[in-house]
């Protein structure tokens, strides 16, 4: 990468992350939310793992049956979840006010513009994670992989924030639309709710099991939530990793297919 | 093709079927300031997409700084300032910030991109305003900063799309005064597109009249009017039945020119000296009249005379930016 390149996209980046922090709206639902949602459950929900212990001699929701270390992972996917569709809103928002003509008509690198974007969806998503855990310990949550462990949640969250971030920017160059982007927000809901994040895939059954395990946000949650709950693996921190990098590796793909199919379309 | 700032050779733009660029030619000179004047949707904003790289001609081909506008879009990009319709800055950044941006994209070192910016928020008259957010701005200050952002890096070539579309009087005539400063004391080439008669008539050197995405007219202001030829008289008659009488009347002293419902225009062979001869020809006949004008011929007269219908007052009207613009 030449260095004007480099500066380009280290200056669209920081514009990124500068316009997140600067839309309080942007950032504040999608770590409100989920910790909303996280008491919610927490109090609906809190004694079934114990009482799964005592009654039938199971562990679905770790060796501790604390609800609150299981939810912990819930809660940070689905933060980021919710903020990484702001990198495709934002972008989107820039083909609508005119402001991506302005970057098109100068001699940046097309890459730069999407690769600065989607920083600002890896930012959020890595800073969700370190307020999550933050707030998680303060209420008693442990992270039994210790700081090896608590290591995977940021980089995995980021990867997830780029790979939601980058199909949300592929979806704003196709349609140019941010109500368009924006309408991807109950799939993503829908998504999550089919993975072992709020419950474990053992205690499912039929098609919503099936649909689950095969769920690829089920292999990541798993990955990061065995950190969480039974130790550093490796074989499992590589699970929580890879498979939003490859989610990740294919949404950038995308975006970048569709960013040169909208300027060649032209 | 020469190596002028620009040059343009048949150059076509489709949307489906709709041609909103029909065979256009270009030939601007270096140092000019070449006004593309039109109403909404005649073509402007599309031609001017095209030859900034934005969009792709169906047809034809143009050249601006030297370089093929498909071919060396890259090197075109390098040599333009652009600052599209509606002043498209992010609101939530800082003139400053933007300014620094967009330095970087040009790829500009950090040191001069300082200077240079603090350089250019001066010239506009930004600089109390250079920390605060662009949502702050008026419409005239983002339209300033637009323009200094065009600017960042000394392009060439200058392209202005309806720069002063929604300003005050007082904005306008401030951004008036910096394209200016920029033809005439920098020397930069600059292609205004403007639906204002009179900003083109101020700015332009030359002009090109668009309409339903042709060039109907091209030349300068003062010979483009000289073409239309005569003064028009504009007359309306106090009686709504005595039109086509009066319009009898006018007939011998001229040929008969497009004009709004109610009122009667004919171009005064004889001038302005004709004027009483036309009063008493239609005292003659027993026509009132309501009232008259002498109009010398104007942009306007010259648009009306290519195309049949008046621009002034239909900036208004139209179809806004639909790509087609």
């Amino acid at each position: 990468m030449a260095a004007s390149t480099l500066a380009q996209t280290v200056a669209l980046s920081r514009r990124s992350v500068v316009n997140i922090w600067r839309q309080p709206q942007v950032w504040v639902p999608s770590l409100l939310f989920p910790l909303l949602f996280a008491a919610l459950n927490s109090a609906a929900l809190g004694k079934v793992p114990g009482q799964l212990a005592d009654r039938f001699g199971i562990h679905p929701f770790g060796p501790n049956d604390r609800f609150v270390d299981f939810l912990f992972v819930a809660t940070l996917t689905q933060g980021v979840l919710f903020g990484s569709l702001s990198g495709g809103s934002e972008l989107a928002q820039d083909i609508e006010s005119g402001f991506f003509d302005r970057l098109v008509t100068t001699p940046v690198a097309r890459a730069s513009i999407l690769v600065g974007r989607l920083a600002g969806s890896a930012a959020l998503g890595a800073v969700q994670a370190l307020v999550f855990i933050g707030i998680f310990f303060a209420f008693g949550a442990r992270v039994a992989g210790g700081a090896a462990g608590a290591l995977v949640l940021p980089v995995a969250a980021a990867l997830l924030a780029l790979a939601i971030g980058g199909l949300a920017c592929a979806m704003a160059i196709r349609t140019g639309s941010v109500e368009a982007v924006q309408g991807a927000f109950p799939l993503l809901f829908i998504t999550l709710f089919v993975s072992s994040a709020f419950f474990p895939t053992v205690l499912m059954k039929g098609w919503y099991r099936a649909v689950a395990t095969h769920n690829p946000l089920t292999y990541m949650i798993d990955g990061m939530r065995h950190q969480v709950l039974y130790g550093f693996d490796a074989g499992q921190a590589a699970r929580a990793v890879l498979v939003p990098g490859a989610l990740a590796a294919l949404a950038i793909g995308l975006c970048l297919v569709t960013l040169r199919s909208r300027l060649a379309s032209r | 093709m020469s190596n002028l700032p620009i040059e343009a050779s048949g150059l076509v733009r489709r949307f489906g079927t709709f041609v909103a660029v029909d065979h256009v030619d270009l030939a601007v000179e270096p140092g000019e300031v070449f006004g593309f004047l039109g109403p909404n949707g005649a073509g402007k904003s599309t031609t001017v997409r095209m030859l900034t790289t934005l969009l792709t001609p169906s047809e034809g081909s143009a050249r601006v700084a030297g370089f093929d506008v498909v071919r060396d879009a890259a090197k075109v990009r390098r040599a333009i300032g652009v600052a599209l319709q509606d002043a498209a800055i992010d609101p939530l950044m800082t003139g400053n910030e933007l300014l620094r941006l967009q330095a970087t994209l040009q790829g500009i070192p950090r040191a001069a991109a300082a200077s240079r910016g603090a350089e250019l928020l001066e010239r506009v008259g930004l600089t109390a305003a250079a920390d605060k957010r662009v949502k702050a701005y008026s419409g005239g200050m983002r339209r300033r900063l637009d323009l200094a952002l065009a600017l960042i890096h000394q392009p060439r070539v200058l392209f202005l799309d309806e720069p002063t579309t929604g300003l005050d009087p007082t904005s306008r005539i401030a951004l008036w005064e910096e394209v200016r400063y920029l033809n005439r004391g920098l020397g930069t080439t600059v292609l205004l597109t403007t639906q204002y008669l009179e900003e083109a008539d101020q700015l332009a050197g030359r002009i090109a009249i668009i309409d339903g995405g042709r060039i109907v007219r091209e030349g300068r202001p003062a010979e483009l009017k000289a073409q239309v030829g005569s003064p028009t008289l504009r007359v309306e008659v106090e009686a709504n039945g005595e039109q086509d009488k009066a319009a009898a009347v006018l007939a011998g002293f001229g040929e008969a020119r497009p004009a709004a419902d109610g009122v009667l225009a004919v171009g005064l062979d004889g001038g302005a000296a004709s004027m009483a001869d036309v009063v008493r020809a239609l005292d003659d006949v027993g026509i009132t009249v309501a009232s008259m004008e002498l109009h010398t011929p104007t942009l306007d007269d010259v648009f009306a005379d290519a195309t049949g219908r008046r621009l002034e007052g239909a900036a208004g009207d139209g179809d806004g930016d639909d790509g087609a613009g």
